[in-house]
């Protein structure tokens, strides 16, 4: 196990861009002052850094620098808007709407939330992971306060049309939120555009450091969120808690790379897909997750009938691919992402995920799709 | 003291204490806000302020970015956003509804042209000019700051490396003067933006008071207060007399066919007749005649008196055209029932200061739309 392994996973985490890490050093040893400090340069500087690193943000998704507040990650983000939208809207009704293919953050949010009296509709997908706009449209009622559905899904990579969603959702006075986790950075994602009212983003899915993510919230929604954690009053009381200044300036510094030619990026991990996908569909029995559906350009999530995942990660030893996703795959159960697309716990099972980045090389897709039809054919003659 | 009369002698009083300074300026403003563009505030090392560049909910947190911009010696282009009424500087939460862009300017006083030193040339000017403050909505990009000032030839004895840009700002500049509008400018050359905002700078007008009674005494120390040029004459000695009048008034004694050459006329020199003797006043009212330039004459006393000096000039031969009617106020000031001398001086300066600035002195709330017209706030967008 010397050799080091192809990295196949970044929609599990992706490296620190070292333009990022090259920015963010200073903050640790030099300008290591508290962003909240109004009364010396060390202050002021911290502040400065992470007003850059805000419009950074804001500019990428075309949002107002205000409406960003800044999170441990995505996770928080997800919990700060889910609950504290709830929390102060309860008297206008107590209904959400969500798809059942979301990421944990928001299906366990909402869990919480109907312990708390809150309903909930889960929205089915169709076997290519695409919601029904009618029935989100039928689903939505006078207590309808909410719906929140993810932007790209990190295991299959299928793209919500938000654009049709927000359409819906506006004419019927609910309130819009999508998890851009996984698109940020990959397509455009344009909050004003669309017109989404809640918008959640994670640093370290971008070249960034762990440890920090955004919430956008759009300026109308002023007083509409309350806090969930309180402290110091900063992020305008929303977020209290000392600034994680080195980690906001990375995210900043990685949204800013994004800006410079997501075009570029988007295309050239396009065009890895094409490869990988012609190449693994010569495969007998391999079919292509949500492959009927517009995917996010980076993320391939295939299934082999009668071969078994997690045989077929262990045999792939120099790839590092995942089966589902890295939140769920400690305790190994068929994604509920592919089991709502229609398919049994067995095929479910034998699906692998394989996310490129910004690192990827063409040759690693070339070894990465020998690699797994060798150990197609192993698997096939030992079963 | 006007505004930048008081920062430039707070610069002054700071550099002799070895001090060192910011200047703050607002460069542009979107929506509504109390201060517009052109409100300035100089903070010292010592976080001393002078001046003011919103109604007080920005100028804690931009004290800080003042002393910041000192410690980095650079420029510094911060953005306050009180369109949400969210944000946690402001907090105040005045109902103003904008975005104001604020130029920070560390002052380097060994440099000549440097922004102080721009302003000062403003102030001793006795006409209209054009500032150009040049800075760039993209803050991570160089913010030059206060650079040109054009007089009404459009005429400038600084400089930009960029001979294009200042051919294009120039021929803005003279639009800034004949409208009399601030300019916005966003220069495109090569796929890069360069933001300017041209303000117009207008002297202070003269308000020359013919009577130096107790009245135009609280008229003079009113219209001190505004910062404007007062001369005062009388032909009594015992009224025209500097002591009575504050310091910075120019006070003349003499006969009224006298005083005119000493008084340099032009658009912004407005008279109050105010002498209470009927021959004293309309002897000057009939020398003032022949200056069409003079924007407002002023007579108090009631209408009948006024129609008395009208009657007495068609004796002479005079008949006065509509130009001269319409700039005649009598009686003077506008209807605010005021009685005592300094309500009347209050009265007289509101009526002024309306027809200088083209307005009809109605209350605010009878307005309709914004106070300040939207439209001149604008990008202009050009192309170089």
């Amino acid at each position: 196990m010397n050799a080091k392994q192809i990295y196949l996973d970044y929609n599990a985490t992706t490296s620190t861009d070292q333009r990022v890490l090259e920015v963010m050093l200073p903050y640790f040893t030099e300008v290591y002052g508290n962003a909240s400090s109004v009364n010396h340069t060390y202050g002021w500087d911290a502040e400065e850094a992470v007003t850059i690193a805000r419009e950074h943000i804001a500019e990428l998704v075309n949002v107002k620098p205000t409406e960003i507040t800044f999170t441990s990650g995505a996770t928080e983000a997800i919990n700060i808007a889910l609950m504290g939208y709830c929390k102060a809207n309860q008297h206008r009704g107590n209904h959400m709407i969500t798809c059942v293919t979301e990421h944990k953050a928001v299906l366990d949010t909402c869990e919480h939330l109907e312990q708390l009296g809150f309903k909930v509709t889960y929205l089915p997908v169709d076997p290519s992971g695409k919601i029904q706009l009618e029935s989100l449209k039928s689903a939505i009622t006078e207590r309808t306060i909410l719906a929140t559905f993810m932007y790209a899904n990190n295991e299959t990579g299928v793209i919500h049309p938000m654009k049709e969603i927000s359409e819906i959702t506006s004419s019927h006075d609910v309130v819009l939120m999508t998890d851009a986790t996984q698109a940020l950075g990959k397509i455009p994602v344009n909050l004003k555009e669309i017109g989404v009212d809640i918008a959640t983003f994670s640093s370290h899915k971008i070249y960034g450091p762990k440890g920090v993510g955004a919430l956008y919230l759009s300026g109308h929604l002023k007083g509409d969120v309350l806090p969930i954690l309180f402290g110091g009053g900063q992020e305008r009381g929303l977020r209290p808690g000392t600034l994680n200044v080195p980690g906001i300036v990375g995210m900043g510094t990685a949204c800013e790379i994004i800006s410079t030619d997501l075009t570029g990026d988007s295309l050239r991990l396009k065009a890895l897909q094409t490869i990988l996908e012609n190449e693994l569909l010569t495969i007998e029995g391999l079919a292509i997750n949500g492959a009927n559906s517009p995917r996010i350009p980076n993320t391939t999530n295939f299934s082999i009938e009668g071969v078994d995942g997690s045989r077929l990660v262990r045999t792939l030893k120099n790839l590092a691919i995942s089966q589902g996703s890295a939140c769920t795959s400690s305790v190994l159960q068929p994604s509920h992402v592919l089991k709502s697309m229609g398919m049994s716990d067995d095929l479910a099972l034998s699906s692998l995920r394989i996310s490129t980045g910004r690192f990827t090389l063409e040759e690693e897709i070339t070894e990465a799709v020998l690699e797994i039809k060798k150990a197609v054919e192993l698997l096939k003659v030992t079963a | 003291m006007r505004e930048l009369e008081s920062i430039i002698s707070a610069y002054e009083l700071a550099t002799a204490n070895n001090l060192q300074c910011t200047l703050a300026t607002v460069v542009h403003v979107e929506g509504s806000s109390y201060r517009k563009a052109g409100a300035r505030m100089l903070v010292d090392e010592n976080g001393v302020m002078t001046g003011a560049i919103s109604g007080g909910c920005l100028e804690g947190d931009a004290l800080n970015k003042a002393l910041h911009a000192l410690h980095q010696n650079q420029n510094k282009l911060i953005t306050y956003d009180t369109s949400d009424e969210h944000d946690a500087i402001i907090g105040a939460q005045l109902g103003c509804n904008g975005i104001i862009q604020v130029l920070f300017e560390p002052i380097d006083q060994n440099k000549n042209g440097n922004p102080i030193a721009l302003l000062k040339k403003l102030v001793d000017s006795k006409t209209k000019k054009v500032v150009v403050t040049m800075f760039n909505l993209n803050k991570r990009l160089e913010q030059k700051g206060t650079q040109l000032i054009f007089d009404q030839n459009l005429m400038t004895t600084q400089q930009l490396a960029d001979h294009g840009l200042l051919t294009q700002i120039r021929t803005d500049a003279e639009k800034v003067l004949k409208y009399e509008f601030p300019h916005f400018g966003e220069y495109i050359k090569a796929g890069s933006k360069q933001h300017a905002f041209l303000e117009l700078y207008t002297p202070p007008p003269t308000l020359v008071l013919v009577g130096a009674g107790n009245d135009a005494q609280v008229l003079s120390n009113m219209a001190a207060i505004l910062g404007w040029d007062i001369i005062v004459t009388d032909g009594r000695h015992t009224h025209a007399d500097a002591n009575r009048f504050m310091s910075s008034c120019q006070v003349i004694v003499t006969r009224p066919d006298q005083f005119l050459r000493n008084v340099n006329i032009d658009d912004r020199t407005v008279f109050v007749l105010i002498s209470h003797n009927y021959n004293y006043d309309l002897a000057v009212l009939k020398l003032l005649l022949d200056f069409p330039e003079i924007p407002y004459i002023g007579i108090l006393g009631p209408k009948k008196k006024f129609h008395r000096m009208l009657d007495d000039l068609g004796t002479e031969g005079i008949e006065l055209s509509a130009d001269q009617l319409k700039k005649i106020h009598s009686p003077v000031g506008l209807n605010l029932g005021a009685e005592t001398p300094a309500e009347i001086a209050l009265s007289i300066l509101s009526e002024i200061q309306a027809v200088l600035s083209n307005t009809n002195g109605q209350p605010l709330k009878d307005k309709d739309g914004a106070i300040h017209e939207k439209k001149h706030y604008q990008f202009k967008v050009t192309s170089l």
